[in-house]
C-alpha cells in the first residue's frame, strides 16, 4: 500500500526514481573514472607542444594539432613497435590455442593413468612466479640466439599462460555431451577423427577466448620484453613507450601521442570482444 | 565397417576393451586407445612446460647457490647460503620487502571491496551495460607500463591534471610532487593498481554472484529479511569461494609488480617504490649479480608458494566442499 503524499505522488514511487537516479549516476561515475585518463591521454596529445606544460590545466585544447603524433612517429618506429607487439601476441594466441586444446581434450574427455599429476604439473605452474624463471631463460635464450628474436618471447610467454588455456579448455570440453563423441565414432571415425572433425570445430568459442586473454597477456607484458628485446627495431609498444626518451626535457606531448596510438586498437578490441574476454575470465570461477 | 561396434565399446566408458584389429592396423587408421591418444596429446604440452618452466625454476634454485654470472657460462664456484646471507643483510632487500607487502596487501584488499560494490551494482541488467562492462574493464586490459606512464603525467608534481582538479576543488593551495615524496609515491601507486584492477575484481565476483540461485533470495525476502541480512546471510557465505579465486588472481601477481614502479617511479624516490621484483631485476641485470638475482628470485618464488598455499588451504576447508 502506497502513501500519498500531495495527492499526486506516492511514496513508493518516489522511492523508485530515486534509486534508478542513484544506480544510473553510481554506473555513470564509474565509467567515467575508468576513462577520465584516456580522454586526458587525448587531450594531451592533441595540445600545441607549449599548451602540454601549462598550469592550472586547459581541458580543452585551444588549437587542437597533430603535432606531436608527428614527432612521436618521426622519432620513434611507434608503427614497428606495435607490429612487433601483433606478431608476438598473435604467435603466443595460436600456439597456446593448440597445445591448450589438446591438453584440455586429454584432461576432460580421456582416460589415463597419470591423469592427476599430469594436471598438477600443468595447473602448478600457473602459481609460480614469472621472475622465478627469468634468469635461466635469458641465458638460454642467449645461447640459442633468441634474444631479439619473436620466438624468444613466444616461447616463454606460451609457456606461462599455458595453465590458463588448459584450464579453459578443459572446463569447456567437460560440458559437451558424451553423445557427440560416440556418434563419431559409430560412424567409424577414429579417436582423432572424432578430435578433429567433431570436437575442435565445436569448441569455437573457448579457441576465442582462449586466443583474446592470451594476446591482452603477451601484449601487455613487460618484465621479459624488457629484458629480452635489448635493439630498438624488435622492442615491443609496451617496451618501446617505456623507454621512450625526448631529445631535450621528458617529452610529455609526444608521450600522449604515442600512448594514444597503443590505445586505440585496445580499446576497440575490449569493445568488440568484451564478452568472450568477461567469460574466459569468469570460466569456473561461479561454479562454487 | 566390421568393426564399428568394438569402436563403440572402446569408448571412454571402457577403456579397457581389446580391440579386435591389430596394433598395427590401429596405428596405420590412427585408431589409438584412449591411453594412447592421451600419451600422443600431453606429451608436447609436458615436455614443452618441463622445458621451459620447471628447468629453469630448477636452474634458478641451483644458481642461487654459485656466484659467477650465468651469463658468460663461466666455471661457477659453490658458495653455499653466501648468497642468501648476503641479501638478507642487506637493507635493499628488506625494504623491497616491505614495499612489496604494503602494496600487495593495501591493495588486494581495497580492490575486493570496490570490486564487490561493483559487482552489486553491475548484477542489474539495464540497458547499455555491454558497453558499461567494456568500459570499466577497459582499465584492466591497458598495459601495466603504459599505464604507468598515464598515471605519471596525471600525477606530475607541476602540470599534473590530479594537482589542478585538487586546485580547483580547493582541498590544495599549489601543488603537491605525489611521486617525490616517498610515502606518498607508494600511496599513489597503490591507488593506481586499485583504479586498474578493481573492475578484474568485480568481473570475477559477478561470476560468482551469477551462480547464487535467486529461490533463496525470494524466500529470505517472504521472511521480512532486510536487504544487509540478505547481503550478510546469503550473498557473502555462498560468494565466498569466489571471494577467494579473486584474492588469488589478484595476490600473486600484485606481488610480482614489475612494470607499475618501473614507470611510474623507477623505484623511487629513493627507493620507496622498489618492489621485490624491481629489486631483483636491478640485482640481476644492473649489478650483474647473477647468484644473488638468484637467491631474490628464489626468495619471492617461495613467498608466492605460501601465499597460493594459504589461499588454496582455505579454499579447500571442508565445509567449502
Amino acid at each position: 500500500m502506497s502513501t500519498k503524499i500531495f495527492g499526486a505522488f506516492d511514496v513508493d514511487s518516489l522511492q523508485r526514481v530515486g534509486e534508478k537516479l542513484g544506480f544510473y549516476g553510481s554506473i555513470g561515475v564509474l565509467v567515467a573514472i575508468s576513462m577520465f585518463p584516456v580522454f586526458w591521454i587525448f587531450i594531451t596529445s592533441i595540445k600545441q607542444p607549449s599548451n602540454v606544460v601549462q598550469f592550472p590545466v586547459y581541458y580543452l585544447p585551444q588549437q587542437p594539432t597533430l603535432e606531436n603524433y608527428r614527432v612521436a612517429l618521426e622519432q620513434a618506429p611507434f608503427m614497428r613497435y606495435l607490429l612487433n607487439s601483433i606478431i608476438v601476441a598473435g604467435g603466443t594466441a595460436i600456439v597456446d590455442v593448440v597445445l591448450g586444446a589438446l591438453a584440455g581434450y586429454s584432461l576432460s574427455r580421456l582416460r589415463f593413468r597419470f591423469k592427476l599429476p599430469v594436471l598438477l604439473l600443468i595447473l602448478g605452474t600457473a602459481m609460480l612466479p614469472f621472475i622465478s624463471r627469468l634468469i635461466p631463460l635469458f641465458s638460454l635464450a642467449r645461447s640459442w640466439g633468441l634474444l631479439n628474436s619473436y620466438l624468444g618471447l613466444i616461447i616463454p610467454y606460451a609457456a606461462f599462460q599455458l595453465p590458463f588455456a588448459v584450464w579453459i579448455f578443459q572446463a569447456y570440453f567437460k560440458e559437451l555431451p558424451d553423445s557427440l563423441e560416440e556418434a563419431g565414432l559409430m560412424d567409424g571415425l577414429s579417436r582423432i577423427g572424432v578430435l578433429f572433425r567433431i570436437i575442435l570445430p565445436v569448441s569455437a568459442p573457448a579457441m576465442a577466448t582462449t586466443a583474446i586473454i592470451v594476446f591482452i597477456y603477451a601484449w601487455n607484458e613487460f618484465l621479459f620484453a624488457l629484458t629480452f628485446m635489448t635493439e630498438d627495431s624488435m622492442r615491443t609498444i609496451t617496451v618501446g613507450i617505456a623507454l621512450y626518451q625526448g631529445e631535450y626535457q621528458y617529452p610529455w606531448g609526444t608521450i600522449s601521442a604515442a600512448v594514444f596510438l597503443s590505445i586505440v586498437p585496445l580499446m576497440l578490441f575490449m569493445l568488440f570482444f568484451q564478452r568472450r574476454v568477461v567469460e574466459g575470465l569468469t570460466a569456473g570461477t561461479g561454479k562454487a | 565397417m566390421p568393426d564399428t561396434a568394438d569402436h563403440v565399446s572402446s569408448s571412454r566408458h571402457d577403456g579397457e576393451s581389446t580391440p579386435a584389429v591389430s596394433r598395427w592396423q590401429r596405428y596405420r587408421e590412427f585408431r589409438l586407445t584412449e591411453e594412447e591418444l592421451a600419451t600422443a596429446l600431453l606429451a608436447p604440452v609436458v615436455l614443452f612446460l618441463l622445458a621451459v618452466s620447471f628447468y629453469p625454476i630448477i636452474e634458478t634454485v641451483r644458481s642461487s647457490f654459485y656466484t659467477g654470472y650465468v651469463i658468460e657460462a663461466r666455471p661457477q664456484t659453490f658458495v653455499g647460503l653466501q648468497n642468501y646471507e648476503q641479501l638478507l643483510s642487506n637493507g635493499g632487500f628488506w625494504n623491497s620487502f616491505t614495499v612489496s607487502m604494503i602494496y600487495t596487501f593495501v591493495s588486494v584488499p581495497i580492490e575486493l571491496c570496490i570490486g564487490l560494490g561493483m559487482a552489486l551494482l553491475l548484477q542489474r541488467s539495464f540497458r547499455g551495460k555491454y558497453i558499461t562492462q567494456a568500459a570499466i574493464l577497459f582499465p584492466w586490459a591497458l598495459p601495466t607500463v603504459i599505464n604507468a606512464k598515464i598515471w605519471a603525467w596525471m600525477f606530475h608534481g607541476q602540470y599534473g591534471v590530479i594537482n589542478d582538479m585538487l586546485i580547483r576543488i580547493g582541498i590544495f593551495e599549489t601543488t603537491f610532487p605525489f611521486l617525490a615524496k616517498p610515502n606518498v609515491a607508494l600511496a599513489s601507486m597503490t591507488f593506481i593498481t586499485i583504479w586498474k584492477t578493481s573492475s578484474f575484481m568485480a568481473l570475477i565476483l559477478l561470476a560468482g554472484l551469477s551462480g547464487i540461485p535467486d529461490h533463496l533470495y525470494e524466500a529470505a525476502r517472504m521472511d521480512g529479511a532486510s536487504r544487509w541480512r540478505l547481503f550478510r546471510d546469503i550473498t557473502l557465505p555462498l560468494l565466498k569461494p569466489t571471494i577467494l579465486v579473486a584474492l588469488i588472481f589478484r595476490t600473486l601477481p600484485a606481488f610480482q609488480a614489475f612494470g607499475l614502479p618501473y614507470g611510474l617511479t623507477g623505484g623511487g624516490p629513493g627507493e620507496a617504490t622498489t618492489t621485490l621484483v624491481l629489486f631483483d631485476h636491478q640485482l640481476t641485470f644492473t649489478q650483474l649479480a647473477f647468484g644473488r638475482g638468484s637467491a631474490a628470485a628464489t626468495i619471492i618464488t617461495l613467498i608466492a608458494l605460501v601465499i597460493s598455499l594459504v589461499y588454496v588451504g582455505t579454499l579447500y576447508e571442508p565445509e567449502v566442499r
